[in-house]
Protein backbone atom coordinates (compact mmCIF):
# COMPACT_ATOMS: atom_id res chain seq x y z
CA UNK A 1 0.00 0.00 0.00
CA UNK A 2 1.32 3.52 -0.87
CA UNK A 3 2.08 6.84 1.77
CA UNK A 4 -0.96 8.45 -0.19
CA UNK A 5 -3.02 5.11 0.47
CA UNK A 6 -1.87 4.75 3.86
CA UNK A 7 -2.99 8.47 4.55
CA UNK A 8 -5.93 8.52 3.10
CA UNK A 9 -7.28 4.77 5.14
CA UNK A 10 -6.19 6.82 8.87
CA UNK A 11 -7.74 9.88 8.01
CA UNK A 12 -11.29 7.98 7.07
CA UNK A 13 -10.95 5.65 10.16
CA UNK A 14 -10.15 8.87 12.70
CA UNK A 15 -12.40 10.43 10.33
CA UNK A 16 -15.27 8.17 10.52
CA UNK A 17 -15.89 8.14 6.59
CA UNK A 18 -15.49 6.28 3.68
CA UNK A 19 -12.03 6.34 2.27
CA UNK A 20 -13.50 7.06 -1.52
CA UNK A 21 -14.72 10.66 0.33
CA UNK A 22 -11.21 11.29 0.63
CA UNK A 23 -8.51 13.03 -1.96
CA UNK A 24 -5.34 14.21 -1.50
CA UNK A 25 -6.45 18.01 -2.45
CA UNK A 26 -8.98 17.70 0.61
CA UNK A 27 -8.72 19.96 3.55
CA UNK A 28 -8.96 18.45 6.84
CA UNK A 29 -10.99 21.04 8.36
CA UNK A 30 -12.81 22.86 5.84
CA UNK A 31 -13.65 19.93 3.48
CA UNK A 32 -13.69 16.56 5.97
CA UNK A 33 -15.03 18.75 8.88
CA UNK A 34 -12.05 17.84 11.11
CA UNK A 35 -13.00 19.54 14.29
CA UNK A 36 -9.18 20.04 16.90
CA UNK A 37 -9.41 17.09 19.08
CA UNK A 38 -9.56 14.82 15.99
CA UNK A 39 -6.81 17.00 14.15
CA UNK A 40 -4.55 16.13 16.75
CA UNK A 41 -6.00 12.72 16.51
CA UNK A 42 -4.86 12.46 13.18
CA UNK A 43 -1.35 13.65 14.32
CA UNK A 44 -1.39 10.44 16.55
CA UNK A 45 -3.17 7.83 14.31
CA UNK A 46 -0.05 8.80 11.56
CA UNK A 47 2.64 8.50 13.77
CA UNK A 48 1.18 5.22 14.61
CA UNK A 49 0.28 3.88 11.63
CA UNK A 50 4.41 5.12 10.12
CA UNK A 51 5.98 4.48 13.22
CA UNK A 52 7.76 7.85 13.22
CA UNK A 53 7.56 11.37 15.92
CA UNK A 54 6.77 14.31 14.02
CA UNK A 55 6.98 17.84 15.07
CA UNK A 56 3.86 18.58 16.74
CA UNK A 57 3.36 22.57 15.48
CA UNK A 58 4.36 21.67 12.33
CA UNK A 59 2.27 18.62 11.98
CA UNK A 60 -0.93 20.70 13.30
CA UNK A 61 0.03 23.21 10.62
CA UNK A 62 -0.24 20.51 7.36
CA UNK A 63 -3.96 21.84 5.84
CA UNK A 64 -4.69 18.92 3.17
CA UNK A 65 -4.56 15.56 2.93
CA UNK A 66 -1.67 15.67 0.71
CA UNK A 67 0.13 18.02 2.35
CA UNK A 68 0.08 15.39 5.42
CA UNK A 69 1.62 12.84 2.55
CA UNK A 70 4.67 15.41 2.00
CA UNK A 71 5.04 15.71 5.38
CA UNK A 72 4.89 12.03 6.64
CA UNK A 73 7.67 10.94 3.35
CA UNK A 74 9.82 13.97 5.03
CA UNK A 75 10.79 11.28 7.74
CA UNK A 76 9.94 7.99 5.47
CA UNK A 77 12.90 9.66 3.98
CA UNK A 78 15.23 9.85 6.57
CA UNK B 1 -0.56 54.94 14.79
CA UNK B 2 -1.46 57.56 17.73
CA UNK B 3 1.95 60.08 17.76
CA UNK B 4 1.02 60.95 21.41
CA UNK B 5 1.02 57.18 22.34
CA UNK B 6 3.60 55.49 19.90
CA UNK B 7 4.01 51.84 19.97
CA UNK B 8 7.15 51.03 21.93
CA UNK B 9 8.62 47.34 20.48
CA UNK B 10 10.71 45.71 22.62
CA UNK B 11 13.83 43.14 22.55
CA UNK B 12 12.20 40.98 25.11
CA UNK B 13 8.94 40.86 26.83
CA UNK B 14 8.33 42.87 29.75
CA UNK B 15 7.03 41.14 32.78
CA UNK B 16 7.32 43.39 35.40
CA UNK B 17 9.40 41.62 37.66
CA UNK B 18 9.66 44.35 39.62
CA UNK B 19 5.88 44.08 40.99
CA UNK B 20 5.66 40.03 39.35
CA UNK B 21 8.50 38.33 41.09
CA UNK B 22 6.96 34.75 40.14
CA UNK B 23 8.81 33.31 43.42
CA UNK B 24 6.81 35.83 45.67
CA UNK B 25 2.79 36.89 45.84
CA UNK B 26 2.75 39.91 43.33
CA UNK B 27 4.20 43.34 45.03
CA UNK B 28 1.82 46.15 45.79
CA UNK B 29 3.97 49.41 44.92
CA UNK B 30 2.66 52.76 45.10
CA UNK B 31 3.33 55.55 43.53
CA UNK B 32 3.48 57.84 46.48
CA UNK B 33 1.19 59.83 49.51
CA UNK B 34 -2.35 58.73 50.01
CA UNK B 35 -4.35 61.17 50.15
CA UNK B 36 -7.62 62.19 52.90
CA UNK B 37 -9.50 64.57 53.88
CA UNK B 38 -10.25 65.03 57.44
CA UNK B 39 -12.09 67.56 59.32
CA UNK B 40 -11.38 69.90 56.25
CA UNK B 41 -7.90 69.39 56.41
CA UNK B 42 -6.14 67.27 53.35
CA UNK B 43 -3.95 64.59 55.39
CA UNK B 44 -1.45 62.63 53.76
CA UNK B 45 -0.47 58.87 54.70
CA UNK B 46 3.42 57.59 53.51
CA UNK B 47 2.72 53.97 52.60
CA UNK B 48 6.33 54.15 52.41
CA UNK B 49 6.30 54.56 56.37
CA UNK B 50 3.60 52.33 56.96
CA UNK B 51 5.26 48.71 55.26
CA UNK B 52 8.48 49.63 57.80
CA UNK B 53 6.44 49.77 60.82
CA UNK B 54 6.25 46.65 62.68
CA UNK B 55 3.15 45.46 60.97
CA UNK B 56 2.03 42.14 62.60
CA UNK B 57 -1.03 39.80 62.45
CA UNK B 58 -2.59 38.42 65.69
CA UNK B 59 -5.03 35.43 65.89
CA UNK B 60 -8.65 35.00 67.09
CA UNK B 61 -9.13 31.39 65.61
CA UNK B 62 -9.70 30.04 68.96
CA UNK B 63 -11.50 33.21 70.08
CA UNK B 64 -13.85 34.46 67.73
CA UNK B 65 -12.93 31.50 65.31
CA UNK B 66 -14.68 29.04 67.88
CA UNK B 67 -17.96 30.92 67.89
CA UNK B 68 -18.68 30.14 64.38
CA UNK B 69 -18.21 26.37 64.85
CA UNK B 70 -18.38 23.49 67.93
CA UNK B 71 -15.13 23.38 70.33
CA UNK B 72 -12.14 22.18 68.99
CA UNK B 73 -10.36 19.59 70.78
CA UNK B 74 -7.55 20.41 73.29
CA UNK B 75 -5.57 18.61 70.92
CA UNK B 76 -6.60 20.12 67.81
CA UNK B 77 -6.02 23.69 69.24
CA UNK B 78 -2.62 22.29 70.32
CA UNK B 79 -1.77 21.16 66.80
CA UNK B 80 -3.60 24.40 65.11
CA UNK B 81 -1.42 26.41 67.24
CA UNK B 82 1.44 24.65 66.26
CA UNK B 83 0.77 25.02 62.92
CA UNK B 84 0.07 28.88 63.06
CA UNK B 85 3.44 29.16 64.91
CA UNK B 86 5.62 27.84 61.99
CA UNK B 87 3.42 29.57 59.46
CA UNK B 88 4.72 32.88 60.99
CA UNK B 89 7.96 31.86 61.46
CA UNK B 90 10.59 32.83 64.46
CA UNK B 91 10.08 36.85 64.13
CA UNK B 92 6.34 36.58 64.91
CA UNK B 93 4.35 37.94 61.99
CA UNK B 94 2.04 35.99 64.08
CA UNK B 95 2.74 37.55 66.65
CA UNK B 96 -0.33 37.12 69.47
CA UNK B 97 -3.31 34.72 69.63
CA UNK B 98 -6.21 34.72 71.93
CA UNK B 99 -7.59 32.33 74.09
CA UNK B 100 -11.35 32.08 75.63
CA UNK B 101 -10.17 31.24 79.69
CA UNK B 102 -13.74 29.99 80.52
CA UNK B 103 -14.30 26.33 80.16
CA UNK B 104 -11.33 23.83 81.51
CA UNK B 105 -10.95 22.42 78.12
CA UNK B 106 -9.88 26.73 77.05
CA UNK B 107 -7.41 26.43 80.02
CA UNK B 108 -5.97 22.99 79.00
CA UNK B 109 -5.11 24.02 75.56
CA UNK B 110 -3.51 26.91 76.75
CA UNK B 111 -1.06 25.04 78.73
CA UNK B 112 -0.66 22.48 76.23
CA UNK B 113 0.25 24.73 73.86
CA UNK B 114 2.16 26.77 75.70
CA UNK B 115 4.34 23.46 77.10
CA UNK B 116 5.46 23.43 72.92
CA UNK B 117 7.67 26.31 74.16
CA UNK B 118 7.14 28.45 70.77
CA UNK B 119 8.28 32.41 71.21
CA UNK B 120 5.61 33.65 68.24
CA UNK B 121 2.39 33.52 68.74
CA UNK B 122 1.99 34.77 72.29
CA UNK B 123 -0.98 33.57 73.87
CA UNK B 124 -3.17 36.15 75.27
CA UNK B 125 -6.74 35.98 77.25
CA UNK B 126 -9.81 37.30 76.25
CA UNK B 127 -12.37 38.04 79.05
CA UNK B 128 -15.84 39.89 79.70
CA UNK B 129 -15.38 43.59 81.27
CA UNK B 130 -15.49 41.62 83.98
CA UNK B 131 -13.28 42.90 86.94
CA UNK B 132 -13.43 39.35 88.45
CA UNK B 133 -12.09 37.69 85.51
CA UNK B 134 -8.70 39.12 86.43
CA UNK B 135 -8.49 36.20 88.53
CA UNK B 136 -8.74 33.53 85.45
CA UNK B 137 -5.95 35.76 83.47
CA UNK B 138 -3.88 36.10 86.69
CA UNK B 139 -4.32 32.21 87.09
CA UNK B 140 -3.38 31.21 83.22
CA UNK B 141 -0.42 33.45 83.98
CA UNK B 142 -1.09 35.29 80.60
CA UNK B 143 0.46 39.26 80.49
CA UNK B 144 -2.30 40.90 78.18
CA UNK B 145 -6.25 40.28 77.97
CA UNK B 146 -8.33 41.13 75.86
CA UNK B 147 -11.79 43.08 76.87
CA UNK B 148 -15.00 43.83 75.54
CA UNK B 149 -15.48 47.82 76.02
CA UNK B 150 -18.35 48.31 73.37
CA UNK B 151 -18.54 51.58 72.23
CA UNK B 152 -21.83 52.45 70.17
CA UNK B 153 -24.78 53.48 71.76
CA UNK B 154 -26.85 50.34 70.25
CA UNK B 155 -24.26 48.70 72.78
CA UNK B 156 -24.33 50.84 75.33
CA UNK B 157 -27.78 51.66 75.66
CA UNK B 158 -29.81 48.94 73.95
CA UNK B 159 -27.27 45.82 75.60
CA UNK B 160 -25.39 46.80 78.25
CA UNK B 161 -28.59 49.51 79.25
CA UNK B 162 -26.26 52.06 80.41
CA UNK B 163 -25.69 55.63 79.46
CA UNK B 164 -22.39 56.47 77.89
CA UNK B 165 -21.13 57.87 81.00
CA UNK B 166 -21.81 54.80 83.13
CA UNK B 167 -20.10 52.99 80.66
CA UNK B 168 -17.09 54.91 80.19
CA UNK B 169 -16.74 54.95 84.03
CA UNK B 170 -17.01 50.98 84.17
CA UNK B 171 -14.66 50.35 81.18
CA UNK B 172 -12.12 52.63 82.77
CA UNK B 173 -12.72 50.91 86.41
CA UNK B 174 -12.01 47.32 84.36
CA UNK B 175 -8.57 48.47 82.96
CA UNK B 176 -7.80 50.10 86.49
CA UNK B 177 -8.26 46.35 87.85
CA UNK B 178 -6.53 45.01 84.81
CA UNK B 179 -3.42 47.29 85.89
CA UNK B 180 -3.66 46.34 89.21
CA UNK B 181 -3.51 42.65 88.63
CA UNK B 182 -0.56 43.56 86.40
CA UNK B 183 -2.10 42.25 83.43
CA UNK B 184 -1.78 44.79 80.10
CA UNK B 185 -5.53 45.48 79.00
CA UNK B 186 -6.77 45.52 75.34
CA UNK B 187 -9.77 47.22 74.99
CA UNK B 188 -12.17 45.60 72.14
CA UNK B 189 -13.75 49.16 70.96
CA UNK B 190 -17.45 46.42 70.00
CA UNK B 191 -18.98 48.20 67.54
CA UNK B 192 -16.85 51.15 66.81
CA UNK B 193 -17.85 51.84 63.02
CA UNK B 194 -21.24 52.36 64.65
CA UNK B 195 -20.17 54.57 67.21
CA UNK B 196 -20.67 58.49 67.96
CA UNK B 197 -16.50 58.83 67.43
CA UNK B 198 -16.53 62.31 69.05
CA UNK B 199 -19.07 61.85 71.85
CA UNK B 200 -17.81 58.45 73.11
CA UNK B 201 -14.67 56.77 71.44
CA UNK B 202 -12.02 59.83 71.72
CA UNK B 203 -13.28 60.58 75.44
CA UNK B 204 -12.92 56.99 76.15
CA UNK B 205 -9.96 56.36 74.27
CA UNK B 206 -8.10 59.92 75.23
CA UNK B 207 -8.63 58.94 78.75
CA UNK B 208 -7.39 55.51 78.33
CA UNK B 209 -3.99 56.95 76.50
CA UNK B 210 -3.68 59.59 79.25
CA UNK B 211 -4.10 57.12 82.36
CA UNK B 212 -1.57 54.80 80.77
CA UNK B 213 1.34 57.35 80.83
CA UNK B 214 1.09 56.47 84.39
CA UNK B 215 1.84 52.57 84.18
CA UNK B 216 5.03 50.90 82.77
CA UNK B 217 5.03 50.76 79.24
CA UNK B 218 4.53 46.80 78.99
CA UNK B 219 1.57 47.62 80.72
CA UNK B 220 0.12 50.33 78.73
CA UNK B 221 -3.66 49.88 77.17
CA UNK B 222 -3.85 48.54 73.24
CA UNK B 223 -6.97 49.76 71.64
CA UNK B 224 -8.44 46.86 69.27
CA UNK B 225 -10.63 48.92 66.56
CA UNK B 226 -14.16 46.26 66.56
CA UNK B 227 -16.20 46.30 63.03
CA UNK B 228 -18.61 43.81 64.90
CA UNK B 229 -20.92 44.17 61.93
CA UNK B 230 -18.25 44.82 58.79
CA UNK B 231 -19.98 48.17 58.16
CA UNK B 232 -16.45 49.39 57.42
CA UNK B 233 -15.46 50.87 54.30
CA UNK B 234 -12.19 51.94 52.58
CA UNK B 235 -13.21 54.69 50.12
CA UNK B 236 -11.61 58.14 50.39
CA UNK B 237 -14.19 60.51 51.67
CA UNK B 238 -16.53 57.87 53.19
CA UNK B 239 -18.11 59.77 56.60
CA UNK B 240 -17.13 58.42 60.04
CA UNK B 241 -17.69 56.37 61.55
CA UNK B 242 -17.75 53.71 58.76
CA UNK B 243 -14.30 54.97 57.63
CA UNK B 244 -12.01 52.63 58.30
CA UNK B 245 -8.94 55.23 57.01
CA UNK B 246 -10.57 58.26 59.08
CA UNK B 247 -10.98 55.77 61.94
CA UNK B 248 -7.48 54.59 62.24
CA UNK B 249 -6.23 58.66 61.96
CA UNK B 250 -8.46 59.70 64.74
CA UNK B 251 -7.05 57.24 67.04
CA UNK B 252 -3.17 57.78 66.16
CA UNK B 253 -3.54 61.24 65.26
CA UNK B 254 -6.34 62.73 67.93
CA UNK B 255 -6.50 60.05 70.24
CA UNK B 256 -2.94 59.58 70.48
CA UNK B 257 -2.87 55.39 70.30
CA UNK B 258 0.84 54.75 69.09
CA UNK B 259 0.51 52.42 65.73
CA UNK B 260 2.10 49.13 67.85
CA UNK B 261 -0.93 49.06 70.11
CA UNK B 262 -3.30 49.52 67.90
CA UNK B 263 -5.47 46.71 66.04
CA UNK B 264 -7.81 46.18 63.28
CA UNK B 265 -10.69 43.17 63.97
CA UNK B 266 -13.52 42.92 61.52
CA UNK B 267 -16.26 41.00 60.15
CA UNK B 268 -16.98 40.58 56.79
CA UNK B 269 -20.72 41.20 56.36
CA UNK B 270 -20.43 43.21 53.52
CA UNK B 271 -17.10 41.34 51.96
CA UNK B 272 -15.07 43.79 52.75
CA UNK B 273 -13.14 42.04 55.76
CA UNK B 274 -9.51 41.64 54.10
CA UNK B 275 -9.25 45.25 52.37
CA UNK B 276 -10.79 46.82 55.40
CA UNK B 277 -7.94 44.81 57.56
CA UNK B 278 -5.02 45.73 54.89
CA UNK B 279 -6.26 49.38 54.49
CA UNK B 280 -6.35 49.75 58.57
CA UNK B 281 -2.28 48.42 58.47
CA UNK B 282 -1.36 50.67 55.87
CA UNK B 283 -3.28 54.07 57.49
CA UNK B 284 -1.41 53.60 60.79
CA UNK B 285 -2.82 50.57 62.72
CA UNK B 286 0.11 47.60 63.04
CA UNK B 287 -1.99 44.84 63.73
CA UNK B 288 -4.25 42.74 62.01
CA UNK B 289 -6.52 40.49 63.57
CA UNK B 290 -7.48 37.37 61.34
CA UNK B 291 -8.48 33.72 61.81
CA UNK B 292 -7.54 30.49 60.08
CA UNK B 293 -9.51 30.17 56.57
CA UNK B 294 -11.71 33.47 58.19
CA UNK B 295 -14.18 31.23 60.28
CA UNK B 296 -15.34 33.89 62.83
CA UNK B 297 -19.26 35.00 63.84
CA UNK B 298 -21.42 35.25 61.26
CA UNK B 299 -19.54 35.86 58.35
CA UNK B 300 -16.47 35.62 59.43
CA UNK B 301 -13.16 37.30 60.35
CA UNK B 302 -9.86 38.19 58.14
CA UNK B 303 -8.40 35.47 56.76
CA UNK B 304 -5.14 34.83 58.42
CA UNK B 305 -3.64 33.04 55.45
CA UNK B 306 -4.92 36.20 53.21
CA UNK B 307 -3.36 38.57 55.63
CA UNK B 308 0.24 36.34 55.13
CA UNK B 309 0.09 36.98 51.39
CA UNK B 310 -0.98 40.71 51.82
CA UNK B 311 1.79 41.05 54.44
CA UNK B 312 4.23 39.39 52.05
CA UNK B 313 3.03 41.68 49.16
CA UNK B 314 3.31 45.15 51.31
CA UNK B 315 6.56 44.42 52.36
CA UNK B 316 8.00 42.49 49.89
CA UNK B 317 9.77 39.76 51.45
CA UNK B 318 8.97 36.96 54.17
CA UNK B 319 10.00 38.25 57.12
CA UNK B 320 10.31 34.32 58.37
CA UNK B 321 6.75 33.19 57.31
CA UNK B 322 6.65 29.44 56.13
CA UNK B 323 3.99 29.90 53.34
CA UNK B 324 3.63 26.40 52.51
CA UNK B 325 1.98 25.61 56.66
CA UNK B 326 -0.64 27.39 54.51
CA UNK B 327 -1.58 24.33 52.81
CA UNK B 328 -0.97 22.47 55.60
CA UNK B 329 -3.09 23.93 57.76
CA UNK B 330 -6.07 23.84 55.41
CA UNK B 331 -5.38 20.17 54.69
CA UNK B 332 -5.89 19.85 58.40
CA UNK B 333 -8.74 21.31 58.87
CA UNK B 334 -10.31 19.31 56.03
CA UNK B 335 -8.61 16.21 58.55
CA UNK B 336 -11.14 17.09 61.19
CA UNK B 337 -14.20 18.12 59.23
CA UNK B 338 -13.77 21.62 58.56
CA UNK B 339 -15.29 22.53 54.99
CA UNK B 340 -13.56 24.12 52.88
CA UNK B 341 -15.25 26.05 49.69
CA UNK B 342 -13.83 24.62 46.13
CA UNK B 343 -13.30 28.59 45.33
CA UNK B 344 -11.86 29.85 48.51
CA UNK B 345 -8.38 31.44 47.80
CA UNK B 346 -5.01 29.66 48.06
CA UNK B 347 -6.21 26.62 49.66
CA UNK B 348 -9.62 26.04 47.88
CA UNK B 349 -9.90 22.85 45.65
CA UNK B 350 -10.42 25.14 42.61
CA UNK B 351 -7.31 27.28 43.81
CA UNK B 352 -4.74 27.33 40.98
CA UNK B 353 -7.06 24.87 39.19
CA UNK B 354 -8.38 25.79 35.24
CA UNK B 355 -10.70 24.04 33.78
CA UNK B 356 -10.68 26.09 30.08
CA UNK B 357 -9.18 24.96 27.10
CA UNK B 358 -7.10 28.25 26.28
CA UNK B 359 -6.00 28.44 30.07
CA UNK B 360 -4.74 25.36 30.31
CA UNK B 361 -2.65 25.76 26.59
CA UNK B 362 -1.29 28.68 28.20
CA UNK B 363 -0.20 26.64 30.72
CA UNK B 364 1.08 24.38 29.14
CA UNK B 365 3.64 26.88 27.27
CA UNK B 366 4.60 28.85 30.41
CA UNK B 367 2.82 28.50 33.73
CA UNK B 368 2.77 32.82 34.78
CA UNK B 369 0.23 32.96 32.25
CA UNK B 370 -2.46 31.93 33.58
CA UNK B 371 -0.71 30.87 37.95
CA UNK B 372 -1.09 33.65 40.01
CA UNK B 373 2.35 33.05 41.45
CA UNK B 374 4.76 30.32 41.26
CA UNK B 375 1.99 27.74 43.67
CA UNK B 376 4.01 25.47 44.08
CA UNK B 377 6.94 27.07 45.40
CA UNK B 378 4.83 29.08 47.71
CA UNK B 379 1.80 26.92 48.68
CA UNK B 380 3.24 23.68 47.72
CA UNK B 381 0.51 23.66 44.53
CA UNK B 382 1.00 23.24 41.65
CA UNK B 383 -1.68 24.47 38.61
CA UNK B 384 -3.85 22.40 37.79
CA UNK B 385 -6.25 21.56 35.18
CA UNK B 386 -9.98 20.08 36.12
CA UNK B 387 -10.96 18.14 32.84
CA UNK B 388 -14.30 18.71 31.39
CA UNK B 389 -15.35 19.19 27.70
CA UNK B 390 -13.94 22.95 27.69
CA UNK B 391 -10.47 21.43 28.76
CA UNK B 392 -9.30 19.96 24.82
CA UNK B 393 -6.39 18.52 24.49
CA UNK B 394 -4.11 21.55 26.06
CA UNK B 395 -6.15 20.87 29.37
CA UNK B 396 -5.84 17.10 29.43
CA UNK B 397 -1.93 17.02 28.31
CA UNK B 398 -1.47 19.55 31.22
CA UNK B 399 -3.95 17.40 33.63
CA UNK B 400 -1.32 14.03 32.43
CA UNK B 401 1.85 15.72 32.94
CA UNK B 402 1.19 16.96 36.42
CA UNK B 403 -0.27 13.30 37.02
CA UNK B 404 3.13 12.30 35.85
CA UNK B 405 4.95 14.88 37.47
CA UNK B 406 6.79 15.05 33.98
CA UNK B 407 8.84 18.31 33.59
CA UNK B 408 10.55 20.38 30.94
CA UNK B 409 11.49 17.82 28.00
CA UNK B 410 9.61 14.99 29.49
CA UNK B 411 6.24 16.65 29.36
CA UNK B 412 4.25 14.87 27.07
CA UNK B 413 3.04 16.69 23.68
CA UNK B 414 -0.92 16.67 23.23
CA UNK B 415 -0.57 14.05 20.27
CA UNK B 416 0.23 11.47 22.91
CA UNK B 417 -2.77 12.16 24.93
CA UNK B 418 -5.05 11.72 21.71
CA UNK B 419 -7.03 9.07 22.81
CA UNK B 420 -7.44 10.35 26.38
CA UNK B 421 -8.66 13.34 24.91
CA UNK B 422 -10.93 11.64 22.71
CA UNK B 423 -12.47 9.31 25.50
CA UNK B 424 -12.87 12.69 27.48
CA UNK B 425 -14.91 14.64 24.15
CA UNK B 426 -16.76 11.53 23.85
CA UNK B 427 -17.92 11.34 27.29
CA UNK B 428 -19.62 14.16 26.89
CA UNK B 429 -20.80 14.77 22.83
CA UNK B 430 -21.63 11.19 22.91
CA UNK B 431 -22.81 9.93 26.76
CA UNK B 432 -24.28 13.25 27.45
CA UNK B 433 -22.23 13.50 30.70
CA UNK B 434 -22.42 16.70 32.33
CA UNK B 435 -20.09 16.47 35.65
CA UNK B 436 -16.32 16.93 35.50
CA UNK B 437 -13.97 14.27 34.99
CA UNK B 438 -12.74 12.88 38.79
CA UNK B 439 -9.34 12.43 39.23
CA UNK B 440 -10.19 8.42 39.57
CA UNK B 441 -11.27 8.16 35.96
CA UNK B 442 -8.54 10.74 34.52
CA UNK B 443 -6.17 7.80 36.29
CA UNK B 444 -7.67 5.17 35.10
CA UNK B 445 -7.40 6.32 31.57
CA UNK B 446 -3.60 7.27 32.12
CA UNK B 447 -3.34 3.64 32.96
CA UNK B 448 -4.81 2.46 30.27
CA UNK B 449 -3.45 4.63 27.68
CA UNK B 450 -0.05 5.48 29.33
CA UNK B 451 1.04 2.12 30.62
CA UNK B 452 4.75 2.69 30.24
CA UNK B 453 4.91 6.44 31.78
CA UNK B 454 2.72 5.02 34.50
CA UNK B 455 5.23 2.83 34.88
CA UNK B 456 7.94 5.11 35.06
CA UNK B 457 5.81 7.09 37.58
CA UNK B 458 6.11 4.09 40.40
CA UNK B 459 9.86 3.36 39.85
CA UNK B 460 10.36 7.24 40.98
Amino acid sequence: MTVEERVINVTAKVLHMDPTEITLDKSFTEDLGAQSVQSIELVAAFEEEFDIEMDEDEALAVTTVGGAVNYIKTYLDK
Amino acid sequence: MSDKWPLKEVEQPDLLEDMFDYSLPPLIKFDGPICEEIDGKLVKFDPQEAVKRDLVITDTTFRDGQQARPPYTVEQQVHIYDLLAKLGGPNGVIRQTEFFLYTQNDRNALDKCRELGHRFPEITGWIRADKGDFRLVKEMGLKETGMLTSSSDYHIFLKLKKDRKKALEDYLAVVEAAWEAGVRPRCHLEDVTRASIDGFVLPFVTELVKRSEQVPSHLTAKVRLCDTMGFGVTYPGARLPRSVPKLVYRMVHDAGVPPERLEWHGHNDFHKVHINGATAWLYGCNALNATLLGFGERTGNPPLEGAIIEYIALKGGLNGIETTYITEIADYMRSIGVEIAPNYPFVGRDFATTRAGIHAGGLRSDERIYNIFDTNAILGRSPRVAITDKSGAQGVAHWVNEYLGLKGEDRLSITKVAKIARWVMDQYEVEKRLTAISEGEMEAQVKEHLPQYVEKLKRK
